[in-house]
C-alpha cells in the first residue's frame, strides 16, 4: 500500500496541528500504557484512582508526586541545556554518581563547617558532575570524538567507582550491606513536613528559575539556539560557538551532579547502589517531551514524577515489576515522538 | 549568432546511414518559470565522444537530464536510436539503453560496490543476490577494462574509484548511450587521463559518449564532436573538433556582445584588502589554494571569475575564518587578520555573502529578527550581558524588511519560509551595515530571479560607491563583467590573470577559463 509514497515537511506546522498532534500522541500513548498495564493485571477501575486521584488530588500523593520529581527536574535540565547545543549528554547517570560520591565524602567526612556542610556538598557535588563530563566534552572539540559513546562509558565507570566504595571503605559497619551509613543531620535537607517533601525543592525551583531566565532573556539562549541549528553559520558570524557550547555542557554536568546530591541528601540521606538508577532515560525522555525548555522541563518532570509514584503502589498493590513503570514511559515517549514526526512532514502518494 | 551554429559534418560517424544514437530537437525547459534551455538540440552518433561545453548555468546539465528522463521537457522532440522516445524517468531511460553519471554521484555510502548496484537493478533483474552482482560487476569490469571491486565498501572509494563504480553500474544496466556530467571535474590529471582513454575504447566498440566538460584540451585530444551552449541555447551544434580551434570556443562560450564597458573608477582608493600568498592543502575531495595573491581597493568590485571547484569555496572559507590557511596572510586596511577570528574578522569591517544562504550565511530554524541580529547580539548592541533585548530585535527587524522591501516576511517568522530572493535580501540587510569595509561576495545572485538579482547587484553598487571594496567571486560571467571596475579568473587555486574591465576579451577568458594561460 505504501509502494510509493512520499514523506513531505510541512513549510509552518501551525500551533493547532502541532498542538492536535501532541495530544493525541499523549492519548495513544496513554492508552497503550493502561492497556499494558491492564493485561499485567492492574483492574482497569482502579487506574484513574493511581494514577490521578492518588498522585495529584490527594495531600499524601501530591507531595510524594513533588518529591520524586525534584530530581527528575535537574536531569531534565542537565539534558536539555546539553540538547539545546546538540550535544547528547548520555553520561547523566555518571555525573549524577559521581556527584553523589563527593557529596557523602563530605557527608560522612564531617568536611568543613556544620552550617556549611549541605551547602559544601552541593558545590561539590556539580563541580565534580561538570568535571565529569569535561573529559568527553574535550575529547569532542578537540578530535571530534562522538559523545554519545565517551559518555555512556563513563557513566559506566562512574558506576564501578560507587561499587568499589560501596563494597570497600564505605561499607556500612553495622549491618555490613554495601550501603554507607546514614548521613547526620547537617548534611540532609530539612524536611517539610509534608509528606517526604524536603526544602530541596526550593533549590530545584530556584535552578529552574534561573536556567528559564538564562536560556530565555540573556543571549546565552540565543547564542546555543543559533549554534545548535547551524553551527557553521554562528561560527561564521562570529558567535563564541566554543565557549556556549562548553558552558552549556558543563552546565549539564553540573545539574546531573546537583541531582545526585538532592537524592541522597534528600530522601535517601545515604549513598546506595540503586539511588541513581533509572535516571538517564527519564532525562531523556524529560528533555525530549518538554523540547528543551526548562519551563516545560518541569511540567513534564511532575508528570513522571506522578508516574513514579503510582508506579510504587502498583508495585506495592498489585505486584507490577519496576520495568513496568520504564515501559510506560517508552510508550508515552514513543508516541508523542511519532506524533511530533507527523506535525513536521505529511505523508503524499503521488497520484 | 545564427552564422555560427554549424552543422554536422559526417564526419566521427562510425556507421553512416544508421540513425543517431540520440538526437534532441527544440527543447525548452524552464524551472519556475525561469527559462534553463530555449529551443536546445543535440544530436550524438553511434561510435562517437560527443563533448558538451558551456559556462556554468549554460543548460548542459539540465539538457543531458531531459535526455536520462530525469526532467521532463516542456516542449521539444526527443529520439533514441530513431525511435521517438521521451524517458519519464531514469528508468524508463535505462531501459531504451541510455545511463547517466551524474556530476553528485548517486551512491549509498555504508553500502558495498554490490550492493549498491543490486539496489539500482530493479525487480526484474535475474540477478538477485549480492554474490550473483559481484561476479556480474567483475565480468563488466574486466570486459571494459574498468578496475572495480565489488566487496568494498563505497564510503571507503576515493572520488575516481567511486565514479568508476557509477560507470560500471550504468553499463551493467544496459547502456549504450553513456552521459557523464563534467566527469573529469573531480579527478587529478593522471586520473582523468585514465578515463578518457577509456571512453574513447568504450566508444571504438559502439557505444555512445557524452562528455561534458570545461577543458578544452579534453575536447581536442579525447572528442570526436563538440557541441556548445550558452544560456539555455545550442550555439554550435556537433562541429567536428579538427574543424574548431580554441579561441572559437571560448568566443561562442562567452558570446560576443559580452556587455563589457568602460567602466572607470571614480576615485581608486586605498588598498582596503590585500591577500598574499595564500595556501591550502587540498582536502580529500577539495582543490586547494595555491599561492594566490590580489588586492582590492576601496571604491572597486574586483571580479573573480572561474569554472566552479577551482578553489572558490576555500577561498571565501579562509577569508570568512572558517578555515585556516597553511600559508599565506590577509590583510584588511593595514590589519594582519591572518590569523584573526571570524568576530575580529567582521570587527575590522569584513562582510560575507556566502554561495550557500543556508549554509553559513542564516539559519533556517530561527526567525527572521534573530538571523538579522545574529552578528549583532555578541557586540552588545541588543542588551548587556544580563538581558537580551528581543524587542529591540524585532524592531530592528521591522525597519529593515522595510527598506530592503523584504517580501512574506515578519520578524518572528523563520528564514526557512524566506523565498530564495526574499533570503538573500535578509542576508544583505545584515551584511550591508554602516561598519562594512570589504564585502566578500559568493555568487550573490544564484538562483535568484530577474528582480531579486537587480536588487542584489543595486545593492552591491550602492555599498561601492558609498566607499567599501568589494571581492565578487562568481561563477557567472555576466555577473562578474556587469559589476566589476577589474577582473581576475581563478585556476587550480590561484589567480591566473587580472585585467581592468576595458581590457577584457571573450578570448582572454575564455582560455583562462579553460586553463590555458
Ligand atoms: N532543479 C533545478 N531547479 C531550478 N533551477 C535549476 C535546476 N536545475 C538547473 N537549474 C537552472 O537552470 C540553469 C541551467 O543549469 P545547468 O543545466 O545545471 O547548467 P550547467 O550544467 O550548464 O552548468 C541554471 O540557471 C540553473 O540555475
Ligand atoms: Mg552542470
Amino acid at each position: 500500500m505504501f509502494d510509493a509514497a512520499f514523506l513531505v515537511r510541512r513549510q509552518a506546522p501551525g500551533l493547532l496541528l502541532s498542538g492536535a498532534c501532541y495530544a493525541g500522541g499523549l492519548f495513544v500513548g496513554l492508552a497503550v500504557s493502561a492497556f499494558l498495564l491492564v493485561q499485567a493485571g492492574v483492574p482497569a477501575g482502579a487506574l484513574v484512582d493511581e494514577f490521578l486521584v492518588a498522585t495529584f488530588l490527594t495531600s499524601d500523593g501530591l507531595s510524594q508526586t513533588l518529591t520524586a520529581a525534584l530530581p527528575l527536574v535537574l536531569v531534565g535540565l542537565a539534558s536539555a541545556v546539553a540538547m539545546r547545543v546538540r550535544f547528547w549528554n548520555i553520561g547523566i547517570e555518571g555525573q549524577l554518581w559521581l556527584g553523589a560520591v563527593a557529596a557523602t565524602w563530605v557527608a560522612l567526612g564531617g568536611i568543613g563547617p556544620e552550617p556549611l556542610r549541605l551547602p559544601l556538598m552541593l558545590v561539590l557535588g556539580a563541580v565534580v558532575g561538570a568535571a565529569w563530563i569535561a573529559l568527553p566534552l574535550w575529547l569532542k572539540l578537540k578530535w571530534g570524538v562522538n559523545e554519545v559513546i565517551s559518555t555512556l562509558l563513563l557513566g559506566s565507570i562512574a558506576f564501578l567507582l560507587v561499587q568499589h566504595l560501596l563494597f570497600g571503605v564505605w561499607r556500612d559497619p553495622a549491618t555490613n550491606f554495601p550501603v554507607t551509613a546514614a548521613f547526620p543531620e547537617a548534611s540532609r535537607f530539612a524536611a517539610t513536613g509534608w509528606g517526604q517533601l524536603h526544602y530541596g525543592f526550593l533549590l530545584v525551583g530556584a535552578v529552574t528559575a534561573a536556567l528559564w531566565y538564562l536560556l530565555d532573556y540573556t543571549r546565552v539562549g540565543f547564542y546555543a539556539d543559533a549554534v545548535g541549528h547551524n553551527i557553521k553559520t554562528a561560527r561564521a558570524a562570529g558567535l563564541p560557538v566554543g565557549a556556549t557550547i562548553t558552558g552549556l555542557v558543563l552546565l549539564s554536568g553540573a545539574l546531573s551532579g546537583l541531582a545526585g546530591v538532592t537524592i541522597i541528601a534528600g530522601t535517601e540521606h545515604r549513598l546506595s547502589q540503586v539511588v541513581g538508577n533509572g535516571y538517564l532515560f527519564s532525562a531523556i525522555v524529560v528533555a525530549y517531551l518538554a523540547r528543551a525548555k526548562p519551563v516545560w522541563v518541569l511540567v513534564v518532570a511532575l508528570a513522571l514524577g506522578a508516574v513514579f509514584t503510582a508506579g510504587n503502589v502498583l508495585k506495592v498493590f498489585y505486584s507490577i515489576s519496576e520495568g513496568m513503570i520504564v515501559l510506560v514511559q517508552g510508550t508515552v515517549l514513543i508516541s508523542i515522538l511519532m506524533a511530533q514526526f507527523f506535525s513536521t512532514y505529511a505523508l503524499s502518494r503521488p497520484s | 549568432m545564427i552564422d555560427t551554429l554549424h552543422q554536422s559534418g559526417g564526419r566521427g560517424t562510425l556507421f553512416p546511414g544508421t540513425p543517431p544514437a540520440l538526437d534532441l530537437r527544440g527543447i525548452d525547459k524552464a524551472f519556475d518559470g525561469k527559462p534553463a534551455l530555449v529551443d536546445a538540440s543535440f544530436s550524438l552518433e553511434w561510435g562517437e565522444v560527443h563533448a558538451i561545453v558551456g559556462e556554468n548555468g549554460a543548460g548542459k546539465s539540465t539538457l543531458m537530464n531531459v535526455a536520462a528522463g530525469v526532467y521532463a521537457a516542456d516542449g521539444g522532440e526527443q529520439t533514441i536510436d530513431g525511435k521517438a522516445r521521451s524517458p519519464r524517468s531514469p528508468m524508463e531511460a535505462t531501459a531504451a539503453g541510455l545511463g547517466m553519471v551524474h556530476q553528485h554521484f548517486r551512491l549509498v555510502q555504508s553500502f558495498t560496490v554490490s550492493e549498491n548496484i543490486l539496489l539500482s537493478l530493479g525487480r526484474d533483474s535475474r540477478i538477485r543476490t549480492p554474490a550473483q552482482a559481484a561476479a556480474a560487476i567483475a565480468a563488466k569490469a574486466a570486459e571494459v577494462g574498468l578496475p572495480v571491486d565489488p566487496a568494498r565498501v563505497v564510503a571507503d572509494l576515493s572520488t575516481a574509484e567511486r565514479q568508476r563504480v557509477e560507470i560500471v553500474r550504468v553499463l551493467l544496466l544496459g547502456a549504450r548511450i553513456l552521459i557523464l556530467d563534467e566527469p573529469t571535474a573531480v579527478l587529478s590529471e593522471e586520473e582523468a587521463k585514465m578515463l578518457l582513454s577509456f571512453v574513447r575504447r568504450l566508444a571504438r566498440q559502439g557505444h555512445a559518449v557524452v562528455l561534458i566538460t570545461h577543458k578544452f584540451r579534453e575536447v581536442a585530444g579525447f572528442c570526436d564532436r563538440i557541441t556548445i551552449m550558452r544560456h539555455g541555447k545550442t550555439v554550435m551544434a556537433g562541429a567536428p573538433v579538427a574543424d574548431i580551434d580554441e579561441g572559437e570556443v571560448a568566443r561562442l562560450m562567452v558570446g560576443e556582445a559580452l556587455a563589457v564597458s568602460e567602466r572607470p573608477l571614480s576615485s581608486p582608493g586605498a588598498v582596503n584588502l590585500s591577500v598574499s600568498g595564500l595556501t591550502q592543502k587540498p582536502d580529500r575531495f577539495g582543490q586547494g589554494l595555491n599561492a594566490l595573491n590580489f588586492e582590492l581597493h576601496a571604491g572597486e568590485v574586483l571580479g573573480i571569475a572561474g569554472v566552479g571547484g577551482n578553489g572558490q569555496e576555500e577561498l571565501v572559507a579562509c577569508l570568512t575564518g572558517l578555515s585556516r590557511q597553511d600559508q599565506g596572510s590577509i590583510r584588511l586596511g593595514g590589519r594582519d587578520l591572518s590569523r584573526a577570528s571570524p568576530y575580529d574578522r567582521r570587527k575590522a569591517g569584513l562582510r560575507i555573502i556566502p554561495s550557500d544562504r543556508f549554509e553559513t550565511g542564516l539559519v533556517r530554524e530561527l526567525s527572521i529578527a534573530e538571523n538579522l541580529a545574529l552578528t549583532q547580539v555578541a557586540k552588545g548592541n541588543f542588551g548587556g550581558t544580563f538581558f537580551l533585548n528581543r524587542k529591540g530585535m524585532r524592531h530592528a527587524a521591522t525597519a529593515a524588511i522595510q527598506s530592503f522591501d523584504i517580501r512574506g516576511a515578519s520578524p518572528e517568522r523563520a528564514a526557512a519560509l524566506l523565498s530564495g530572493g526574499n533570503a538573500q535580501k535578509v542576508l544583505l540587510a545584515r551584511e550591508l551595515d554602516a561598519g562594512m569595509k570589504v564585502l566578500v561576495a559568493h555568487s550573490p545572485s544564484r538562483g535568484l530571479d530577474m528582480k531579486a538579482t537587480l536588487f542584489v547587484r543595486n545593492a552591491i553598487k550602492q555599498a561601492v560607491e558609498g566607499g567599501a571594496a568589494c571581492l565578487l567571486i562568481s561563477e557567472d560571467l555576466n555577473e562578474v563583467l556587469s559589476l566589476s571596475h577589474r577582473v581576475a579568473v581563478m585556476n587550480r587555486g590561484s589567480i591566473a590573470g587580472c585585467r581592468a574591465i576595458g581590457d577584457v576579451t571573450p578570448e582572454w577568458i575564455g582560455a583562462l577559463l579553460a586553463g590555458h594561460v
